[in-house]
């Protein structure tokens, strides 16, 4: 699967006097792909971040953004085309949560129209009340103010977004609900985001790859599950012991359901020499696909019916936003061995086994 | 009691000519007032964005401020003569300080997180200054605005010695004539008209903070 490259560092240095804070740093990002950068304090993320839109020029390397040398571009021109959502948010406090919001359209001069309405848009794509646009920043809480901070990077609808620990300086509970908001939004607008942290498990769940950084140096770069096996010492040391369950938790079930086993709609003829593909037992599922129960291959006489009561009805579906991590919680507290998972309109997906989860673990290494 | 009521009369019969010299002074301070706004801000601008400027820059306006005014205005008479030009370039220097240091504070306490932000979503220099920098410093400068011309009311009754008139003009003359009436109508007219002003202009940066949503 190629995708284009939105972002891409070529071997990128920043050097300051005599101290190198970047040291030879290459990566590129996909085209809707969220890259987390994380280490220590002082490694260089923040330092890497902002070097993309040219908030700190780069010493040697080359820095190109949608394959253009960022060099080459007006800085000013370069900024407006990408987001940016601070920690400190920095919102400006004589303006409005309407005139923050529009900051970037106000700037490029668009019709006060269109801006009106992105703003009633966007106040309530991050899920703000449209009568907070008369107010100002002042009046807003710390996690109101970083939606807003995180409206206005998107107003000018950019393709890549800035990040720097957007969410460091709210308390953990709001910290958790932008998080999830994030994700829940970048489902729909699919931009390319680089996202600086310090804390391990917002990368888990933020990042579709995470960037390890130490010294001014990228030290590993992969996919959650990737990190967890990695043999590097210093990776190990970093994310810590317990990184393994916290990246299952991050993982949905979707991401191991086992859709080959046989179904049946509760009535109907299900023919046993086709479709039982070697399982012993079959699905049963309503009239709507919602998961009844299951029944065993003996109990389906010759004509494909079951016979009398043997659908073993239990408990009602799991959720596909379902963690790994909960699964596997699920069935050993459970005593189960496997669990259905449905979607939201309780249509059946499939199920996730204890295999399934298992086959994960040696199985994401490679991909 | 006898002489508030000789100030009560003076003020009464005199009418016309106390309030067209009131209107002199506050002309005077007016401009005065107006020139150092037109040079004070761009210099203090200028300074906030070199420390080495600055340091020459504050240094030098604060002596201007530090020399006694009676001294500065019998120098001005040396090169410019008597009249309203030297007393105006005196009030100009002494209004300087304020507005120039307050217009570099202003705008250095700007946060910079503020200003990355703002850089961040591609504001250019002057952009930065007009739509970020001006507007966030604009109370401190305005309080130095207005220490400027509340300090230049006060300075402008020795616009007399100059030749300048001004309101120095009827305390100086009650006092040289004995008319204690003069004196007295002249010393309350000037109180009111100072306190008022500051009154005036302390409510205005009161709104001007409300505008820039700065104080509750």
């Amino acid at each position: 699967m190629t995708r284009e490259i939105s972002v891409e560092l070529r071997n990128v240095d920043k050097v300051y006097d005599t101290a190198k804070v970047v040291d030879g740093v290459s990566f590129s990002i996909k085209k809707g792909e969220v890259l987390v950068l994380i280490g220590p304090s002082g490694c260089g993320k923040t330092t890497t971040l902002k070097m993309i839109n040219q908030i700190i020029p780069h010493t040697a390397g080359n820095i190109l953004v949608n394959g253009e040398d960022v060099t080459k571009l007006d800085p000013v021109e370069l900024r407006r085309s990408i987001g940016y959502v601070i920690q400190y948010i920095g919102l400006l406090p004589h303006l409005t949560i309407e005139e923050n919001i529009n900051f970037v359209l106000q700037l490029t001069k668009r019709p006060k129209k269109e801006q009106q309405e992105r703003a009633l848009e966007l106040i309530e794509t991050v899920g703000l009340p449209a009568d907070y646009l008369k107010r100002f920043p002042r009046a807003l809480s710390g996690g109101q103010q970083q939606r807003v901070g995180v409206a206005r990077a998107l107003a000018a609808d950019p393709a890549i977004l800035l990040m720097d620990e957007p969410f460091g300086a709210v308390d953990p509970l709001t910290r958790e609900q932008l998080q999830n908001e994030l994700m829940r939004l970048q489902e729909t607008i699919k931009k390319t985001i680089v996202f600086v942290t310090h804390d391990m498990q917002e990368a888990f769940k933020i990042g579709d790859r995470i960037g390890i950084m130490k010294e001014g140096k990228l030290v590993a770069m992969g996919s959650s599950m990737e990190l967890v096996n990695s043999d590097d010492e210093f990776v190990r040391d970093f994310i810590g012991r317990g990184a393994l369950f916290d990246v299952l938790d991050t993982i949905s079930v979707t991401r191991v359901l086992r859709k080959d086993i046989p179904t049946i709609r509760e009535g109907e003829h299900f023919d046993k020499e086709s479709k039982m593909n070697g399982w012993d037992n079959i699905l049963v599922l309503d009239e709507r696909d919602a998961f009844l129960g299951y029944v065993s291959i003996e109990n389906i006489d010759a004509s494909g019916k079951i016979s009398g009561d043997a659908v073993q009805r239990v408990a009602d579906a799991f959720p596909a936003e379902l963690s790994i991590k909960k699964a596997i919680e699920e069935m050993l507290y459970g005593g189960r061995t496997w669990l259905p998972v449905a979607g939201d309109d309780r249509v059946f997906k499939g199920i996730v086994t204890f295999d399934s989860c298992a086959g994960l673990l040696s199985k994401e290494g490679g991909s | 009691m006898e002489v508030f009521i000789q100030a009560w009369n003076y003020f009464l019969n005199r009418r016309e000519f106390l309030f067209e010299t009131l209107g002199d002074h506050f002309m005077l301070v007016v401009w005065a007032t107006l020139i150092v706004i037109i040079i004070g801000v761009p210099v203090g601008i200028l300074i906030s964005r070199t420390d080495r400027l600055k340091e020459i820059v504050i240094g030098t306006v604060g002596v201007f401020y530090t020399i006694p005014i009676l001294a500065l205005l019998g120098f001005l008479i040396t090169i410019m003569g008597v009249g309203t030009r030297p007393a105006l370039l005196a009030l100009v220097l002494y209004g300087l300080l304020p507005v120039v240091r307050n217009t570099c504070v202003g705008i250095l306490q700007v946060p910079e997180m503020t200003k990355e932000a703002a850089l961040g979503m591609g504001v250019n220099n002057l952009q930065m200054l007009f739509k970020v920098e001006l507007p966030l410093s604009f109370p401190v400068i305005f309080a130095g605005i207005r220490t400027a011309m509340v300090m230049n009311f006060s300075l402008a009754t020795y616009a007399v010695f100059i030749g300048a008139g001004g309101m120095g003009r009827v305390i100086m003359q009650g006092i040289r004539t004995y008319n204690t009436g003069m004196l007295l109508a002249g010393i309350i007219l000037v109180v009111v008209a100072t306190v008022s002003l500051d009154r005036l202009v302390g409510y205005l940066d009161n709104r001007v903070q409300r505008k820039f949503s700065l104080v509750e």
